[in-house]
């Protein structure tokens, strides 16, 4: 999944930086500065919810994707910084234009 | 109490009043008790006027025979005479004392009649009557003539003038060619009175001096109503028979006799009566009984129908929890590699340098669309699987129609009426748009050669109704029954979860769902959703 949306976001002229765990992906946003964090809820080691919530104000944009149900969705919302919620699988013209809505509004 | 039915409340509903008063057994009974009681009182009724009649007769013999025994005495009378005047002729003084000895009434006359040649002559006489020296009648002529030549005493009634006078005459008393009389003046129509002394006690007698009651031979009667319907008892004086006719006024077996067969009546009615209460009452609780019997049992059996319906119900619901949970778990399990499949599709496509008219962009093309419907089919697994109580909120209908309908547009050769009456109900926006969905989603693939796919919305008292009707292939009977059933379809996609997704949503509304259909004649199903009071007039 990583690998496709990464090879995806970058044939459309982003730059991307991934990370294989929730642990890692927390670090990587504590220092460097994105415009836009694309995250699954559910990641090994920690989830994107509470990564989230301890990355604190302000967070860049943020676009979590989730492959569970309402309840999830329900805990996503519940944050109020998240841009948006998709379920997967997504069209992926949605994932690029959120993507480019999120970009343009972090600059 | 509720609900409950007792045979004795159902008796109380109109079946009571076709019902017979009594069971056809206790019917025959009292019928049969009651000819009983009737044939009882008519025996008696028959023995009674029998032993009546037995008295009468009694009583009759025994004033046939104190009359009887009267006229001998007056036979002896006569003899005595008869040989006093013989012995005496000279001496009539004498005959006269002996007849004043014996005379019992001033209307009584003693006399003896001598035969001189054809006539004859009175030779001696006493008390009142013809004197000595007379000539007979010729009423009495006929009389003697018939004394002389029968044995023992004659009688006769001789008529002279206004005057009737009863005739005993005793032939050859007083000496070859002699007769002696006994006669009395009687007035036969007025009646004798009766008394405890009379020799007829008290019953009705008429005396004839003839066997049968001729009015012209009556001597004595002590009643004016005449002839007497009675015993007849017939009775001989002297040479002559005599008839005594005879009635009693009132019973002679008494007055319970007398009674006794009205009493034999009412008793065996009574008895009848009180037999047949105490059969039709031991009847009617058997009855009651048994009744309440089947009724126990029929609730007892529907009770554990119940509870089998409910046991099996439950261990459905649970087997399907069961297996939504692992359709859960399996669903989204699927959703990571179905979005690594499309993102992988869509770099291939993006990426790809094939020519626009090269193959491999119609294969991405079948793929996306495959995974499209994977999708689909996890989503309404997912969707059932789900299975949340709904979080109500005021909906315009309408608008959820609009939003169905803009999900899923109309294919190609499906046109689409949509008849909407502004309405709102307390409903959970999504689950009832999936339930729309669901239904419109089935009516394009129910018309795979175009029709009209009609959708309304219309209010009743208390609750809303969304029809969505297609003028498709329909379906038989044994489809329309099962569609509503977990994973039943008749689709070459789909895993038939999409109307019991629906059916589920609309229940837990606390509305209904009905189908319509018939084979190629369309489908229509509608939705029945309670509207709150408040609802239904709330502004949009």
């Amino acid at each position: 999944m990583r690998d496709t949306l990464v090879a995806i976001l970058e044939h459309h002229g982003y730059r991307v930086w991934s990370a294989p765990d929730g642990e890692t992906a927390f670090s990587a946003a504590q220092e460097k500065d994105f415009d836009v964090l694309v995250m699954d809820i559910r990641m090994p080691g920690r989830d994107g919810v509470s990564v989230l919530e301890e990355l604190g104000t302000p967070p860049p944009r943020v676009i979590l994707m989730t492959a569970y149900g309402a309840e999830d969705r329900l805990r996503a919302a519940a944050n109020a910084h998240v841009f948006a919620v998709l379920s997967k699988p997504f069209d992926m013209r949605r994932m690029l234009s959120l993507v480019a809505q999120a970009s343009k509004d972090s600059k | 109490m509720t609900g409950s039915s007792t045979p004795r409340a159902n008796s109380m509903t109109g079946k009571r009043v076709k019902r017979w008063p009594l069971r056809p057994l206790s019917a025959v009974i009292l019928l049969v008790l009651a000819a009983v009681a009737v044939a009882s009182c008519l025996i008696t009724q028959n023995v009674v006027q029998d032993q009546e009649r037995l008295i009468l007769r009694e009583q009759t013999a025994e004033v046939a025979a104190v009359v009887g025994s009267s006229f001998a005495g007056a036979q002896s009378s006569l003899q005595l005479l008869g040989q006093i005047a013989s012995s005496d002729n000279r001496h009539p003084k004498l005959f006269a004392a002996a007849a004043r000895a014996v005379t019992t009434a001033s209307t009584q006359g003693w006399l003896v009649t001598t035969q001189s040649g054809t006539s004859l002559r009175v030779t001696a006489a006493a008390g009142n009557g013809p004197v000595v020296g007379q000539a007979l009648s010729s009423a009495l002529g006929q009389l003697a003539h018939r004394a002389m030549s029968a044995k023992g005493l004659v009688s006769g009634l001789v008529q002279e003038g206004r005057t009737l006078r009863l005739a005993f005459a005793l032939g050859g008393a007083a000496g070859a060619g002699t007769v002696v009389w006994q006669e009395t003046v009687i007035s036969p129509t007025t009646p004798t009175p009766t008394g405890p002394t009379s020799p007829w006690h008290s019953l009705n007698v008429a005396i004839y001096l003839s066997n049968h009651p001729d009015p012209s031979a009556l001597v004595v009667t002590t009643t004016k109503d005449l002839p007497l319907a009675g015993i007849q008892y017939p009775f001989r004086v002297g040479a002559d028979a005599w008839l005594i006719v005879a009635s009693s006024p009132q019973s002679l077996v008494g007055s319970l006799g007398q009674d006794m067969p009205w009493i034999v009546l009412g008793f065996g009615a009574v008895t009848a009566v009180l037999m047949t209460a105490v059969l039709e009452t031991l009847g009617r609780r058997r009855d009651y009984a048994s009744a309440l019997v089947e009724e126990r049992t029929a609730s007892l059996r529907s009770a554990i129908a119940e509870r089998e319906a409910a046991q099996t119900s439950l261990s459905r619901q649970e087997n399907m929890a069961a297996i939504g949970q692992l359709a859960a778990t399996v669903g989204h399990e699927l959703r990571n590699p179905l979005a690594v499949v499309m993102n992988v599709l869509y770099l291939m496509k993006v990426g790809s340098k094939a020519a626009a008219d090269d193959p491999i962009h119609r294969h991405l093309a079948t793929a996306e669309r495959e995974i499209s419907a994977a999708t689909l089919i996890v989503s309404d697994l997912l969707d059932y699987a789900a299975g949340r109580g709904p979080i109500l909120a005021p909906v315009e209908v309408c608008d959820l129609v609009d939003e169905a309908l803009s999900v899923a547009p109309p294919p190609d050769g499906v046109q689409v009426v949509q008849r909407c009456e502004p309405l709102v109900v307390d409903a959970d926006r999504d689950q009832i748009r999936q339930a729309l969905l669901n239904l419109i989603t089935n009516a394009y693939d129910a018309m795979p050669g175009g029709g009209v796919l009609t959708v309304s919305t219309t209010s009743g008292p208390g609750s809303a109704q969304i029809t969505v009707t297609d003028t498709g292939m329909g379906m038989d009977e044994k489809t329309r029954d099962s569609i509503f059933t977990p994973f039943f379809t008749k689709k070459a996609r789909g895993i038939g979860l999409g109307l019991a997704v629906t059916k589920r949503v609309v229940e837990a509304h606390g509305g209904t769902i009905a189908v319509q259909s018939r084979p190629s004649a369309g489908t229509s199903f509608t939705l029945n959703l309670p509207v709150l009071a408040a609802m239904a007039s709330a502004p949009r």
